[in-house]
C-alpha cells in the first residue's frame, strides 16, 4: 500500500517557488535551505525507517554530516529567511537526534507516533499497572513497616537491611522488563522488515504496556532510594 | 572589509584575537602586551581609563576604579551582598533589578562598564590593523566569550556590553569550548576532552567530543562565581585581619594587600615559600611583611579547591561517562597554574593534564577561529555547544515545568500548551525561569511576558502554544500563538536582571555623548600640557640674569614686548577650559619666540665654542 501523501502540506520554497517534497532539506531547484514545515518525522528527517534499533555508529554521522549543512555558523551571511530555516532546521535537527540516541526516548516517541500515547499521561504514570499491583501493594505494606520501626527507633543497620531486601525483587523485576523489551524491541524491527503490518502493531502494544511498567517500577525504586536518604538524613 | 575579531572578556584580562592567513595571533598593545587588565577608572574629569592606566589608579583612587565586573554581569544587588564590601567601590540597586556601579559622581551598569573594555580592545585592534597598513582597519564585529556555565541574562549583558562599545556580536561562544577549539586545532586530535577552566571569577568544566571536526560539548557545568579572586580574598582577610584594616575606610589600603597577596600568590606557583609584602601601610610605621609555606596556601584555598571537583564529577554523570574514558584534559585560566589544582584535576580524571597552551590566551584564540569560521563560511570544523541550565516556567502551585533540558545541543528549541482560566480572558502571564530546582523561586528568574490579545473565548478554550527558541549564543527567544485562530501573540519580556532595548539604546546615546566628553577632556589636557611646556621655557628664559644683555644685542623692543604680551596671554587661556583659546594663544606664543629660540640657541653655541659654558657666561655677565 502507498503512503498517502496528498493531506500533506507542501510548503513550496521561499525563495523560487519550486514545491519540494518531504524531508528534502534543500530546495531541488534553486538549492538554498528550506524552512521547516514540509518535515515528516524524527526518522524520515534522519533517512531512517521507523527501527527500534538503531546504530549509534551510523546515527552519529549522520548527525554531523546534518550539522554541517543546517548549522547557523554557515549563514551567516545569508538573507534571514535562510537563517532562520538553517535555525530551525538546526534545532529539529538536535531535537531529533537527543531523542533518537537514547533507546527509551526513541521508543516512546515512535509509541506517540503510532498512536499509542495514553488518553491522559498523567493518569498513565500514577495508575499500577496491572500487572504490578501485588507486587506494588506487597512493597507498600513493607514500607510502612520500616516506616513503624526507623519511628520505633529500630537499629540503623537493620532497617537499611530490610530496605535491601525489599528493594530486591523490584530490581529482578526490572531487570526482567529491560531484557523483554530489548527483545520486543528486535521483533518489532523484524516485522518491520517483513512488512508484517498487524503483527508490528501488537508487539508496539506490548511495548507500550511494558514501557509504562518500567517507568512504574522506576518510580518505585526511587521511592525505596529515598526512604534509605531519608534515614541517612535522620542519622545525621 | 571591516575585521571580525575574537575577544576573551575574562574577570582578571581580555584579550582580542584574530586569524590572519589562516593562522590565529593574539593582537598585543603598543608596549607588546597582550593582556588588557579588565579594569575602568573614571577620573575626576570624567576621563575613562581602561587597562594598566586603571591598575595604578587601583591603588591611588580606588573608589573610582572597578575590577572583576564580570562578577556583576546579568547579577542583582542580592547575589553580590557576600563580597560587595571588599570592593572599593560602591553598589546599588533595588531587589531583583540591575546592579549600579557608582564611580564617582557616575553610576553605570556592568554592561557598560565591559563596555568600556570592549572598545579599548576595538581600538587596540584598529591600531594594530592601521599600523599592518590593512586599508580597512575598522573592527565592526566581534565573537566574545563567555563562561560556559553562564545563564541568559549573563550572556544577554555580554551581548548589551558589546553593542554599547559598537561592536556587532556575531556569537557568544562558551570559554572552555573555544579553549577546545584552539587546543583541538593545534593538535589535531580526536576522542573525548575535558576542559577544566579555572579564571580569574568563573569556573567551567565541559567535556567534548571531538570527531571529523566536529566539537561536539557532551556536558557542562560549573560555577559562575568561583575563581581566582575568591583566592585572593581568601588571602586579603588575612592579611587585612592581621593589620586591622577595615574595608569600608581603607580600601585603598585594602588594594595595596590585594595587590601583595596576588604577587605572592603567583610566587606560590614556582616556589615553595613566598613573602606578601606591603610597603605602605597607613598608620604603620615599618612595612608589613608576611611568611607563607605552599602548605600553609594549600590548607587555605583546598575548600576552594574541593568546590571546583564535583561539578566535574557531575559534567562526567551528565555525559554518561567514566573519568577513564576522557582522552585528555586540558587546563585554561591562570588559576590552574596553581601547583594543586594541578594535582587535583590530575587525581580526578587519572591522567596528567594539558599544559603546554598559555592557559591565559587559548581562549581568545579559539574565538578568533570562530570568527573565522562565520566570516569565510568555511565547514572544515563546526562547533556544537549545549545549554548549560534547563529552561523552564512556572506552572501552579511555584512549581517549574521544564522546557529545555540542560545539556541539549543548541540551537534547540521546545514548546508548550498554556490556555486560560476565566471566560473570556484575554491575556495569559509567564513567568520563564532557568535552573535545576523544583520550585520556580528557587531557580532564576529570567523575566515575564504577557500574552495578549487572545480572542475572547470560554475558560479553557483557546490553545496558546508558546514556543521557546535557543540560539547558537545560548539566548533565549520567545513567542507564542493561538492554535484555534492562528493569531500571532505579542509578547513583551521584561527582563530580570537584563537591562530592556530602551536602556540599550539610551546608554548607547549617553555614551557616544559621553566619548565626545572624553575625547575632549584627553586633548584639553594635552593642549594644556604643551602650553604650560612653553610658558615654563619661555619663562625660564627671561629670568635669565643675561637676558637684559642679549636682548640689548640681539632683540628689538617691539619683539620683546611682543613674547611678553603673548606669554600673559597664553597663561589667562590656559586657566580656561577654552580649548580653543588655548591652542590658538600657543601658537602665538611659539611664533613670537620663534626668534628668542634662535638668538639663544646661537648664544649657547658660542659660549660652547669660547670654552665656556652658557651657566660660566651668565656668571661673567653678572
Amino acid at each position: 500500500m502507498q503512503p498517502d501523501t496528498s493531506a500533506i502540506p507542501i510548503d513550496p520554497c521561499k525563495h523560487c517557488g519550486t514545491d519540494a517534497p518531504v524531508d528534502v532539506h534543500f530546495c531541488p531547484r534553486c538549492d538554498r535551505i528550506l524552512t521547516l514545515g514540509r518535515h515528516g518525522d524524527y526518522f524520515t528527517f534522519f533517512g531512517l525507517r521507523r527501527r527500534l534499533r538503531v546504530d549509534l555508529k551510523d546515527l552519529e554521522p549522520r548527525f554531523r554530516a546534518l550539522s554541517r549543512l543546517f548549522h547557523p555558523d554557515f549563514f551567516h551571511n545569508s538573507s534571514t529567511t535562510e537563517r532562520l530555516a538553517s535555525l530551525e532546521r538546526s534545532s529539529y535537527l538536535n531535537d531529533a537526534f537527543r531523542t533518537l540516541r537514547d533507546p527509551l526516548a526513541r521508543l516512546e516517541y515512535l509509541l506517540k507516533l503510532e498512536g499509542f500515547t495514553p488518553k491522559e499521561s498523567r493518569d498513565a504514570s500514577t495508575m499500577v499497572p496491572q500487572g504490578l499491583l501485588e507486587e506494588v501493594f506487597e512493597l507498600n505494606e513493607e514500607l510502612e513497616a520500616i516506616q513503624d520501626m526507623r519511628a520505633e527507633g529500630a537499629p540503623d543497620e537493620a532497617i537499611a537491611e530490610r530496605l535491601d531486601a525489599a528493594r530486591g525483587p523490584i530490581e529482578a523485576n526490572l531487570a526482567g522488563h529491560e531484557r523483554e523489551l530489548d527483545s520486543l524491541m528486535a521483533a518489532h524491527d523484524e516485522r518491520l522488515e517483513a512488512g508484517d503490518a498487524e503483527g508490528r502493531h501488537a508487539t508496539l502494544a506490548e511495548l507500550r504496556t511494558l514501557l509504562l511498567e518500567r517507568t512504574y517500577l522506576t518510580n518505585l525504586l526511587a521511592t525505596v532510594r529515598r526512604e534509605m536518604n531519608g534515614g541517612e538524613a535522620a542519622r545525621l | 572589509m571591516s575585521k571580525v575579531v575574537g575577544i576573551d572578556l575574562g574577570t582578571t584580562n581580555s584579550l582580542v584575537a584574530f586569524v590572519s592567513a589562516g593562522k590565529p595571533e593574539v593582537i598585543a598593545d603598543e608596549s607588546g602586551g597582550t593582556l588588557l587588565p579588565s579594569i575602568v577608572s573614571i577620573d575626576e574629569l570624567d576621563t575613562v581609563h581602561v587597562g594598566r592606566e586603571a591598575q595604578r589608579r587601583l591603588l591611588t583612587d580606588s573608589a573610582r576604579t572597578v575590577y572583576s565586573v564580570k562578577r556583576f554581569m546579568g547579577r542583582g544587588i542580592e547575589d553580590v551582598k557576600d563580597e560587595e564590601r571588599w570592593f572599593p567601590f560602591k553598589v546599588s540597586g533595588e531587589a531583583g533589578g540591575v546592579v549600579h556601579i557608582h564611580l564617582g559622581d557616575r553610576e553605570l551598569t556592568p554592561p557598560e562598564l565591559s563596555g568600556f573594555i570592549l572598545r579599548e580592545l576595538k581600538r587596540r585592534a584598529e591600531a594594530f590593523f592601521m599600523k599592518e597598513g590593512d586599508f580597512d582597519p575598522e573592527v565592526a564585529a566581534a565573537v566574545i566569550t563567555v563562561p560556559a556555565y553562564f545563564n541568559d541574562a549573563q550572556r544577554t549583558a555580554t551581548r548589551d556590553a558589546g553593542r554599547l562599545a559598537g561592536l556587532e556580536v556575531l556569537r557568544i561562544i562558551n570559554e572552555p569550548t573555544a579553549a577546545c577549539l584552539a587546543y583541538g586545532l593545534d593538535k589535531r586530535r580526536e576522542g573525548i576532552i575535558a576542559v577544566y577552566d579555572l579564571g580569574g571569577g568563573t569556573f567551567d568544566i565541559s567535556i567534548l567530543k571531538v570527531e571529523e571536526g566536529v566539537f561536539q560539548v557532551l556536558s557542562t557545568n560549573g560555577d559562575t562565581h568561583l575563581g581566582g579572586d575568591d583566592l585572593d580574598r581568601i588571602l586579603v582577610e588575612m592579611v587585612a585581619g592581621d593589620l586591622g584594616l577595615d574595608p569600608a575606610t581603607q580600601a585603598d589600603a585594602v588594594q595595596a594587600v590585594r595587590k601583595a597577596v596576588i604577587q605572592a600568590k603567583w610566587d606560590l606557583s614556582e616556589f615553595d615559600e613566598a613573602h606578601i609584602d606591603v610597603a605602605d601601610v597607613p598608620g604603620r610605621v615599618e612595612p608589613y611583611r608576611r611568611h607563607i609555606t605552599r602548605s600553609e596556601f594549600e590548607s587555605l584555598i583546598a575548600p576552594v579547591v574541593a568546590r571546583t571537583l564535583e561539578p566535574c564529577r557531575r559534567a562526567l554523570e551528565d555525559a554518561g561517562l567514566d573519568p577513564g574514558q576522557v582522552a585528555e584534559v586540558v587546563l585554561v585560566g591562570g588559576s590552574t597554574r596553581i601547583p594543586m589544582v594541578r594535582r587535583e584535576v590530575e587525581r580526578l580524571f587519572g591522567r596528567k593534564p594539558h599544559t603546554d597552551l598559555n592557559p591565559d590566551e587559548v581562549v581568545a584564540i579559539g574565538a578568533a577561529v570562530q570568527a573565522d569560521i562565520l566570516v569565510s563560511g568555511r565547514r572544515e570544523m563546526l562547533l556544537l555547544d549545549v545549554t548549560p541550565l534547563s529552561l523552564g516556567i512556572e506552572t501552579m502551585g511555584g512549581i517549574v515545568s521544564k522546557i529545555i533540558l540542560r545539556n541539549s545541543t543548541i540551537p534547540a528549541s521546545g514548546s508548550e500548551m498554556f490556555t486560560t482560566f476565566v471566560d473570556s480572558q484575554t491575556a495569559v502571564d509567564i513567568h520563564i525561569l532557568q535552573g535545576e530546582r523544583e520550585m520556580a523561586a528557587d531557580n532564576r528568574s529570567l523575566g515575564r511576558f504577557k500574552l495578549r490579545g487572545i480572542p475572547p473565548m470560554p475558560a479553557g478554550l483557546p490553545r496558546i502554544q508558546v514556543r521557546f527558541q535557543i540560539d547558537a549564543n545560548g539566548i533565549l527567544s520567545v513567542s507564542a500563538h493561538e492554535l484555534r485562530t492562528g493569531i500571532e501573540q505579542a509578547i513583551e519580556v521584561k527582563p530580570s536582571y537584563g537591562l530592556t532595548d530602551e536602556e540599550v539604546e539610551r546608554m548607547l546615546i549617553a555614551s557616544f555623548e559621553h566619548a565626545e566628553e572624553d575625547i575632549n577632556a584627553r586633548m584639553l589636557i594635552e593642549l594644556r600640557n604643551d602650553a604650560e611646556t612653553i610658558v615654563a621655557a619661555t619663562e625660564k628664559t627671561l629670568r635669565r640674569p643675561d637676558f637684559a644683555e642679549i636682548a640689548a644685542a640681539l632683540l628689538t623692543a617691539d619683539e620683546v614686548a611682543a613674547i611678553h604680551a603673548a606669554l600673559a596671554d597664553l597663561k589667562q587661556a590656559v586657566s580656561t577650559d577654552d580649548r580653543d583659546a588655548i591652542q590658538v594663544k600657543t601658537t602665538a606664543l611659539n611664533h613670537a619666540t620663534h626668534h628668542l629660540a634662535e638668538v639663544m640657541m646661537n648664544w649657547t653655541v658660542q659660549a660652547a665654542l669660547a670654552g665656556r659654558t652658557a651657566d660660566d657666561v651668565a656668571a661673567k655677565g653678572r
